[in-house]
């Protein structure tokens, strides 16, 4: 049994199809990515795996149960956490409160939830920041907070949404192993994500939407070289944020 | 306990004096009417604080909070005046009552947003209000329409809520402005307060989090409702003679609202601060001005709080925080540390 398998979702916005009759499958263990031009429904797709809304139609299971239509926090309690595209910290809230927010989704105590946190942080190099107003942070320390939250709940499957957006190539170089060892702990990762270096590295398989549809799937080098694939992103911004 | 225990060692030192201070204000103060006053200061620095579970956490702004006060006031009394039920069984029962109101008035208006939420408090608090003037008896209880409740008078006993003298009035409601602030600051440093917290200021990344935070936001709600009655029966009590425009009306509500506000909402000492500050402002210009310019007290209230905004959008509690942290935690830890080094030369 895959952890993961979404059938046939479709999600309409009045009239727009958002995404469209989208169908993929997550085995335990994997970093699965999921790529697309702007707008082609990446996050609406998240969105509908993780219940930010119900999709119009379609199944996702998940550990062998129906999620789809279910609310955020029980798919959350399920053992799915995503982060936000657009990041949105508790922003009055120091970096620890943050992350400490997310990890009494395994505890009722306190100091139990701080100790996960600062770990949490210790493992993404954030720790030094722990006292910092999250308001006064970087984008690229957002997004790794956005992160950090998101693990600190200790999730099965964790959907990324463009951690990486923004960052110097260096620093994506430096978050490649990162990711790689919080798969390495057990937790298995769809992500979503521009760069291309960073997708192609990281994924086992990878998913191509334009439009809302699946334009094609399977390990990167295959990925890449389709034909309709490269029709998608023919000067498109995947040449620009190359660097 | 351990953490609240845990402070530094100054800060400990002056909270003792603070309270010890505050313990035998009755025996230095002769002057009922002045003890009147600080009563007052003590009870809506308590009312505020009940405000603030909701308004300070939950990322919403009540402004009909008079609704539960009303509630607790108006049940004491017509228990004690019908059946002489002791007011402290009232006050208990008052504020049952009060959080089954506010769980009702809650589940709905709890997912309303910013000014959705606030407009439907007010329209609750005054309808209260106007359903209390226009209601003179309920089976039983006589409730007085507009004219009001005028309490029994009795001999001076605790069981019956009623003293000669305001020291014990004093020492009761700080007792349960005290037990509120602890309550608040417990969960403050709990999981529900976080969840509070987070669900007031980004409920959609809360909820990714696995917050159901409608259900923390009640819970607060339902707290705040049950604590809010519980100052109305201590009013009733006080005064011994309360009307829906003087427990229900919105000026009530929106007096709590402007000493949170300006005092620090979501914070423990905001409206403790706040109360310090207005409620002198109230009742000077109800003193002096009252009969002439009747809410006068609002619109200063309002300049205050435009000036507040202004410099310190985290209300008062800012700059007395970096008052206190400048002036006495500091130099107490130079010295400290200094002391300390010196210890260390002479090891050398
Ligand atoms: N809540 C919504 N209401 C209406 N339309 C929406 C909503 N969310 C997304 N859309 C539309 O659905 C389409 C897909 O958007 P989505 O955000 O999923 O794209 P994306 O692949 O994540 O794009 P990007 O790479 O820019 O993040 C877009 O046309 C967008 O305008
Ligand atoms: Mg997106």
């Amino acid at each position: 049994m895959s952890l993961l398998e979404v059938t046939k979702v479709t999600k309409k916005f009045s009239g727009l199809v958002a995404v469209n009759e989208f169908s993929m499958t997550v085995e335990a263990g994997q970093i699965v990515g999921v790529i697309g031009p702007n707008g082609a429904g990446k996050t609406t797709l998240f969105n509908c795996i993780a219940g930010a809304f119900p999709p119009t139609s379609g199944s996702i299971i998940f550990n062998g149960q129906e999620v789809a239509g279910k609310k955020p926090y029980e798919i959350c309690q399920f053992g799915i956490t995503r982060t936000f595209q657009v990041v949105k910290p508790f922003a009055s809230k120091s970096v620890l409160y943050n992350t400490m927010v997310g990890a009494f989704a395994q505890t009722q105590h306190l100091h139990e939830a701080e100790h996960i946190a600062i770990e949490v942080l210790q493992f993404l190099g954030l720790d030094h920041k722990k006292d910092i107003v999250s308001k006064s942070l970087t984008l690229p320390e957002r997004k790794r907070l956005e992160l950090a939250r998101a693990l600190a709940t200790k999730p099965k499957l964790l959907l990324l949404d463009e951690v990486m957006a923004g960052l110097r190539p260096v620093e994506v170089t430096e978050m490649l192993p990162i990711i790689r060892k919080i798969n390495e702990t057990g937790v298995t990762i769809v992500i979503v994500e521009h760069i291309m270096q960073a997708i192609m590295n990281l994924s086992e398989k990878i998913y191509v939407v334009n439009f809302g549809k699946k334009i094609a799937e399977g390990d990167p080098d295959t990925v890449v070289a389709d034909e309709e694939v490269i029709k998608a992103y023919l000067g498109d911004e995947y040449v620009v944020t190359q660097h | 306990m351990k953490q609240l225990l845990d402070q530094k060692p100054i800060v400990l030192l002056l909270s003792a004096l603070l309270l010890g201070g505050l313990f035998i204000l009755p025996l230095v103060i002769t002057s009922p009417a002045l003890m009147q006053i600080i009563i007052l200061i003590v009870l809506y620095a308590y009312l505020t604080s009940t405000w603030n579970f909701v308004g300070g956490f939950a990322g919403v702004l009540p402004l009909g909070h008079s609704a539960f006060i009303g509630i607790g006031a108006y049940t004491s009394t017509v228990l004690m005046q019908t059946f002489g039920l002791s007011p402290w069984f009232g006050m208990i029962i008052g504020g049952l009552l009060a959080a089954m109101v506010g769980a009702a008035i809650g589940l709905p208006t709890l997912k309303l947003r910013g000014a959705y939420f606030a407009l439907a408090t007010i329209a609750i608090g005054e309808g209260m209000r106007v359903l209390f003037e226009n209601v003179k008896q309920v089976g039983p209880f006589k409730i007085n329409g507009p004219s009001g409740i005028s309490l029994k008078l009795v001999e001076s006993s605790f069981m019956d809520f009623q003293f000669d003298s305001k020291a014990p009035y004093y020492y009761i409601i700080l007792i349960m402005l005290l037990l509120v602030l602890l309550l608040t600051y417990f969960m403050m440093n709990s999981k529900v307060g976080y969840y509070l917290a987070a669900g007031g200021e980004e409920p959609e990344a809360a909820e990714a989090l696995g917050i159901k935070v409608a259900r923390y936001k009640l819970i607060a709600m339902v707290i705040s409702c049950f604590l809010a009655a519980l100052g109305g029966t201590f009013y009733a009590q006080l005064m011994l003679y309360f009307y829906p425009k003087s427990i229900l009306g919105l000026d009530l509500s929106f007096e709590i609202a402007f000493i949170a506000l300006i005092g620090g909402r979501g914070t423990i000492l905001g409206p403790v601060l706040g109360a310090l500050l207005l409620r002198p402002v109230s009742e000077l210009t109800r003193i002096y001005l009252g009969a002439s310019l009747p809410g006068l007290h609002l619109i200063i209230f309002g300049l205050v709080l435009i000036m507040v905004m202004r410099y310190y959008p985290a209300g008062i509690v800012e700059p007395i925080r970096n008052l206190i942290n400048k002036y006495i935690i500091e130099p107490f830890n130079k010295e400290k540390k200094s002391a300390e080094g010196s210890e260390a030369d002479k090891a050398d």
